[in-house]
């Protein structure tokens, strides 16, 4: 059997007086698409912290295809986009992704960059002051900044929060065809419909621990929403 | 276990304490000086300096926490480090305060810019800024790996900073330990020790209390949470 | 290595299409000097002794200025929390953000340097190029610290009262160091057989503190 692209076993975060998370067991299979859904505070940054390596967990373990997160060679393999942009605003497009490129020692940059940019359609601004882009434009250029290693695990921190409709839809063509690419992605979301129409398995966060693990085929989004969240977040969600 | 600890150095801690009073006061013979407050003010050395000592001690228990606990990231030595670095804190002040009245009648004003006080003052201010910087900033690991870092880098600085304003020239009575000229005659040296002992069972006594009141609130904060979740 | 000079080349290129930050910063180490001369109104006899103290106050006001802006561009939009993730070892992110501060503050004291001596009216002389070892080990000291102390500031709301909380009574042997050197330098007179032992110290602790920089920044990009 091939080795997983994730695997946490009795993954627990905790730290003086704050719990982050209890028990976490998850398996996730090269090429899947999960979500995972939950409330604000429920643990999902803290989860995706410690797939990342940038945290670690009190108890557990977890595997990154098989090795520790910390690896650099993990670390290498991975790509985050948030809701933060991670970009420079006093550098141009271009010297951005000349930056990250060299930082994650991309082979033959010259050309991913090309390429990327392309993809993202922003080739025309590339000499632009990344200060001077709207929202969509700098998030799109999130999304090349995220490609350009061409990572085997995307993560996504509740990319959606804050984008206009022109790059939501971007986004989400951009994840259809990084699954088809064979690329596990991890997606948080509050955005219950997109997680459907993206991903194919999600998992409920919820009080710090897993409460639901099933196929997205077989939930109805209204029923979860109805279950897990509050009515003071549903408020906040639409 | 833990209580029975507790009371007998809560014993010990009384009893040494008002022996220490005794010593000091009654019993440790007076010094030649030319006028009395010189003599009284003299008294204070005990106290002085047992302070100056133990609060060099806080700090070193803070480095030796700080290095503990990047190597295993166990919350205790967090805890450990945060409760010495609050007494080393106070034991300095009571170095600052206890220095300048017995400066006043000695050297006739409260302070003046020399080697040894600079630097307990610098010292001083070291740490401080080490606590301010845990409370601007929020409980978790993060934190934790900062105030580490500064515990480390603090304690490291120390020894530089004394050697740095040795450049002055030093007013300050030089270390009485030191044999010699000026070394302390018998009683005035077994009073000191026994000063320094009390000082230490005190430090030992509050750096136990301090830590058990972090870990209890951890625990309550805990408790707290784990009903939020049921 | 790369690496470093990845760091190095975006911070130098993005500190300098910020040309206002750098002529407000030479204009406000011209007001230090301006204001202690209104503040301290003394003959030029005391002015010439206590020239080489003014002269780092203006340096670490410059340096501070400049460490402050150096992790708050990080801060923004997440950057700190990309280099966590990012698949390098934290003593080079360290050693590119040193390089960049060190570079910035040196360019400062550079261009601070000839407003110092006009208005202190200071003979020029070829003593003064030793000078140049004082400043750069006492300005390498003071950025070694305060890049690693910057870092741990900037995780709170008041980055920049709290670097000073933090790196003034840290970084002040060296001050004190340097100022002295200046001051033997200044003078005028024979150096001292006292000078170059100090010199050599303040390089070794600039060493010291390096290092140690260099070994911790790793904890500090962790969570």
């Amino acid at each position: 059997m091939a080795v997983p692209a994730l695997h946490l076993e009795k993954v627990s975060k905790d730290f003086g007086r704050i719990i982050a998370l209890r028990n976490i067991d998850l398996k996730v299979e090269p090429g899947e698409f999960l979500s995972i859904l939950g409330r604000n505070g429920a643990g999902k940054t803290t989860l995706l912290n410690i797939i990342s390596g940038v945290s670690r967990p009190s108890s557990g373990s977890v595997q990154l295809f098989g090795t520790d997160p910390g690896d650099r060679e993990n670390k290498a393999k991975l790509a985050v986009i948030s809701h933060e942009m991670f970009l420079y605003g006093n550098l141009t497009a271009l010297e951005n992704l000349e930056y990250y490129g060299r930082m994650y020692s991309v082979n033959d940059l010259e050309q991913r960059i090309k390429t990327v940019l392309h993809e993202v359609e922003l080739t025309h601004r590339r000499f632009d002051l990344v200060a001077a882009f709207s929202r969509g434009m700098t998030q799109r250029l999130t999304i090349a900044r995220a490609i350009l290693h061409q990572p085997s695990l995307l993560l996504l921190d509740e990319p959606f929060t804050g984008l206009d409709q022109q790059a939501i839809g971007m986004l989400i063509d951009l994840l259809k065809s990084q699954k088809e690419l064979g690329r596990t992605i991890l997606l948080t979301t509050h955005d219950l419909h997109t997680a459907k129409v993206l991903s194919e398995r999600y998992i409920i966060l919820e009080k710090h621990q897993i409460m639901q693990d099933g196929l997205m085929t077989e939930t109805n989004p209204d029923e979860i929403r109805k279950k897990y969240f509050s009515p003071l977040e549903k408020a906040e969600m639409s | 276990m833990r209580p029975t600890i507790d009371k007998t150095l809560l014993i010990v801690l009384l009893i040494t304490f008002l022996t220490s009073i005794f010593l000091i006061f009654n019993w440790v013979p007076q010094i030649k000086a030319s006028n009395e407050a010189e003599q009284i003010a003299q008294k204070i050395f005990y106290f002085h300096v047992p302070s100056a000592w133990l609060g060099f001690m806080s700090f070193f228990v803070v480095f030796v926490a700080s290095v503990a606990y990047l190597a295993t990231r166990q919350r205790r030595w967090e805890l450990i480090s945060v409760a010495s670095a609050e007494i080393g804190v106070l034991f300095i002040t009571l170095v600052l305060i206890t220095g300048p009245i017995w400066a006043k009648p000695v050297w006739g004003i409260w302070w003046t810019w020399d080697a040894r006080l600079t630097s307990s003052l610098i010292l001083w201010l070291i740490y401080v800024a080490f606590l301010m910087l845990r409370r601007y900033l929020p409980d978790g690991s993060k934190r934790a790996n900062l105030s580490a870092v500064v515990g480390i880098i603090g304690f490291i600085d120390v020894p530089i900073v004394y050697y740095s304003i040795r450049w002055w020239e030093t007013q300050h009575p030089n270390a009485v330990m030191a044999s010699g000229e000026g070394s302390l005659a018998g009683p005035m040296f077994f009073t000191f020790m026994f000063s320094l002992a009390t000082f230490t069972i005190l430090y030992a006594y509050i750096l136990r209390k301090r830590y058990q009141l972090l870990e209890l609130e951890d625990t309550l904060n805990k408790q707290f949470k784990e009903m939020e979740i049921l | 290595m790369r690496t470093a000079f990845s760091i190095l080349q975006k911070d130098l290129r993005m500190e300098f299409r910020s040309k206002e930050s750098i002529l407000a910063m030479w204009i406000f180490s011209l007001l230090i000097f301006v204001i202690f001369n209104f503040t301290f109104e003394v003959s030029r006899l005391v002015m010439l002794e206590i020239a080489p103290g003014l002269l780092w106050v203006a340096f670490i006001f410059s340096g501070m200025f400049g460490l402050n802006h150096s992790f708050a561009v990080e801060k923004e939009d997440g950057n700190l929390r990309s280099m966590a993730l990012m698949p390098v070892d934290g003593g080079q992110i360290y050693l590119g953000k040193f390089l960049s501060v060190t570079i910035i503050m040196l360019m400062f004291e550079f261009l601070i340097f000839p407003i110092f001596i006009i208005f202190y009216d200071l003979q020029l002389s070829f003593q003064m190029f030793l000078l140049i070892p004082v400043i750069l080990a006492g300005t390498i000291g003071f950025t070694s610290l305060g890049t690693i102390l910057s870092a741990v500031a900037v995780h709170t709301r008041n980055q920049q009262i709290l670097l000073s909380l933090l790196l003034w009574p840290l970084v002040s042997p060296i001050i004190i160091w340097s100022v002295n050197l200046t001051g033997m330098v200044l003078g005028g007179g024979e150096i001292g057989a006292v000078f170059f032992p100090l010199l050599i110290r303040v390089a070794a602790f600039d060493v010291i503190f390096f290092t140690i920089a260099y070994m911790l920044f790793d904890f500090i990009l962790e969570d």
